[in-house]
């Protein structure tokens, strides 16, 4: 088979979750109709506000959640179909995913040893001492020492423990990487160590990093392409740059108003836009579908929007 | 970006890239920590070992375990031994006994001062001393305190520290051969207790949905019948052995158990820890038992050693209902029920029994406390 360009093909995936019945039945529509496609070694950054649907995305992807419907195709094998042993095993050994909180996401009666060696275990390692030096040597990896191994989570900083989570993902070499919102809980010096560390892994082994985040500098700095989410939609996808320079969907242009400013000067006269949308949109004649604005830029909207984002780009 | 950049001085908006320098570029490299590791149980022995309370209980439940194992062997007499002369003999014991008290004396009521003389029934030496005397229809009455084991013709030297019972049986014996066994119905029926409720909580809270609603719903059902006449049946059934004992113990003991570790389960599963497990691929059962489990260690220690002296009192319980073990076995339980029928004449039978059971569950119910304080994870590292 001809390696396909992308590695993770999203498409048309819902994630719906219900509650109740009869009556009292309730959906929520957590992920309704999101398509995208990530590269080979590329990072793809998914941002929007917080219940946007950016986690359960990612989730959905790992298949911590079964999706309500959609395809979902990695490296050209499908992973949205029934689960079973293979399908697990494929799964867990090709994609790894960090975790939002460093305090949660560490079990605390285990030592550091045990849950960065784990994956290891899980595929049948046997060895001790095997594992204890791969163990070391991930975590020197990761700027932690051998004595590290024995300690408990407890000990650690949030910035350290980040670090552990990071190893743990990629001790068993996945080609992807799903980071879910990895630095949000951390102070930003610390922000920018983490970043740096994914960035010079991603680089050392070639990894697909599928960066969710509500952070909008994080995200520019370290994404090729981005992807904005709004409610459970895919509302926009371009390159950072140009997703930055030629905002079209007016949900991302009310993202990138959010943004402060570091100059005290220039922050004091930035205006925010307001997202309505039912003021923003008329979709009671025309129906919104993702539509490729210009190349590599895509916008989910009408067709009469369509021309408009077009002048815009045009007049640029 | 998409605003303008007004009011800047202009030599502030084009700063060559060639005037910024990094502030810090190294590579992250983390010292090693000086402090000890020190892990959960050695932590929670630390923090056990600063309250007196649960140092005081343990040693009590120390000594008492001790003693149920080294008093029965050691004492002259087996905890069968029947001897029909040294009936209901009062407590004696060497020492104390100067003191005034369990000199293995007993006070007589009403009896003739006339007959006080005659050797046959009293022999030389046993009336201490006799007081209370009243005419009644012409005859002299008194009550007489005696030494009763001179009066039952046991030789000096003789010795039952808690008295004997209406075979001649040693109390002592039987009392520390009771507390055995009471005991290890205790930590046996605890034992099966535990590990069915955590099999069965485990999967009704990890799985969840409909498995969680049938096991729910079953375990409901069997808390719902009487206890008693469950027990009493199954006690029927299969005869009253110790095993059958901690079975009986055990049908609806672990509901309990299995409730606190579903809910726990609830509690764990959807941490992200669990879910990073996981993603790696972790399979269920190594989910249940490594991952999720050690976390709800410390209130399982704790309503285990809860559950004990409750074992224990249940265990009395039935013995009380003559439902206990097969004579001529003793445990607490035996040994309460029958003083308890000659509490007016020989209290001395009740007394030693009860106090030992009641100081059993205190310790048991300090201890606990001072091990559900240090097993919290919330109190981790204070001090």
């Amino acid at each position: 088979m001809a390696e396909s360009e992308y590695i993770l093909e999203v498409k048309n995936l819902c994630q719906h979750f219900t509650s109740g019945r009869g009556r009292k039945k309730l959906t929520v529509k957590a992920v309704d109709d999101v398509t995208f496609s990530v590269r080979r070694a590329e990072t793809f950054g998914l941002v929007g506000e917080s219940g946007c649907g950016k986690t359960t995305t990612g989730r959905t992807v790992i298949r911590l959640y079964n999706p309500t419907s959609g395809q979902m195709l990695f490296d050209g094998r499908d992973i949205a179909g029934r689960m079973n042993r293979k399908l697990r095993e494929y799964l867990t050994s090709n994609i790894a995913m960090i975790f939002q909180d460093p305090i949660e996401s560490l079990n605390p009666k285990m030592t550091i040893e045990e849950i960065v060696g784990e994956g290891l275990k899980v595929r049948g390692n046997r060895n001790k001492e095997d594992i204890r030096r791969q163990v070391v040597q991930m975590l020197n990896k990761v700027g932690l020492v051998e004595e590290h191994a024995t300690r408990y989570p407890h000990e650690f900083s949030g910035g350290q423990r980040q670090r552990i989570g990071i190893a743990r993902a990629i001790i068993t070499n996945p080609k992807m990487v799903i980071a879910d919102e990895p630095v949000s809980a951390l102070d930003v010096s610390v922000q920018a160590q983490v970043i740096n560390l994914l960035n010079d892994l991603k680089e050392e082994m070639g990894l697909t990093i599928l960066f969710i985040a509500h952070n909008l500098s994080v995200v520019k700095y370290f994404s090729d392409r981005i992807g904005v989410m709004y409610y459970g939609h895919l509302v926009e996808v371009a390159k950072g740059d140009d997703l930055y320079q030629k905002p079209l969907h007016p949900y991302t242009r009310a993202l990138l108003s959010a943004i402060p400013e570091p100059n005290p000067l220039t922050e004091r006269t930035r205006v925010r836009i307001d997202y309505v949308p039912e003021r923003d949109h008329d979709y009671s004649l025309e129906h919104p579908s993702m539509v490729e604005v210009e190349p590599e830029h895509f916008v989910y909207c009408s067709p009469s929007e369509l021309e408009r984002y077009r002048e815009i780009i045009q007049n640029a | 970006m998409i605003y303008d950049r007004n009011n800047l001085p202009e030599e502030l908006l084009n700063l060559p890239a060639s005037d910024f320098e990094a502030l810090y570029q190294e590579d992250i490299k983390d010292e090693k920590f000086q402090t000890k590791p020190v892990g959960f149980f050695k932590d929670a022995a630390i923090r056990l070992t600063k309250s007196k309370v649960s140092i005081i209980a343990f040693i009590i439940i120390g000594i008492i375990i001790i003693l149920a194992v080294v008093v029965p062997p050691l004492s002259p007499y087996g905890f069968n031994d029947q001897n029909i002369s040294a009936k209901y003999l009062p407590p004696k014991m060497p020492i104390v006994e100067k003191l005034g008290i369990m000199d293995g004396t007993r006070v007589l009521k009403n009896r003739k001062v006339s007959g006080l003389s005659d050797t046959d029934r009293y022999p030389e030496g046993s009336i201490i001393e006799y007081f209370n005397v009243v005419t009644a229809k012409g005859q002299e009455m008194c009550d007489v305190r005696v030494d009763a084991y001179m009066l039952a013709g046991m030789p000096d030297g003789e010795y039952h520290w808690f008295g004997t019972d209406y075979l001649g049986r040693d109390l002592l014996t039987r009392l520390f051969k009771g507390a055995r066994i009471s005991l290890l119905i205790a930590f046996f029926s605890v034992l099966t207790n535990v590990f069915i409720g955590v099999v069965y909580g485990a999967i009704s809270g990890y799985y969840g949905g409909k498995v969680d609603i049938i096991l729910t719903h079953f375990a409901e059902v069997l808390d719902g019948m009487p206890y008693i006449v469950v027990t009493i049946l199954f006690m029927i059934l299969f005869g009253s052995g110790m095993v059958s004992i901690i079975l009986a113990l055990t049908i609806t003991g672990w509901i309990g158990t299995s409730r606190l570790i579903r809910a726990q389960f609830y509690r764990f599963k959807g941490r992200e820890y669990v879910l990073a497990a996981r993603t790696l691929g972790v399979p269920d059962r190594t989910l249940i038992f490594r991952h999720i489990l050690p976390n709800c260690v410390g209130p399982l220690i704790t309503r285990a050693m809860i559950a004990i002296p409750g074992a224990i009192f249940s265990e009395s319980f039935l013995a009380y209902l003559g439902l206990g073990i097969k004579p001529p076995n003793p445990s607490i339980g035996v040994l309460l029920s029958d003083g308890q029928s000659v509490l007016l004449q020989y209290p001395y039978q009740t007394v030693f029994p009860a106090i030992l059971i009641s100081v059993l569950m205190i310790a048991f119910n300090l201890f606990s406390n001072g091990l559900r304080d240090a097993l919290d994870p919330t109190k981790r590292g204070e001090e």
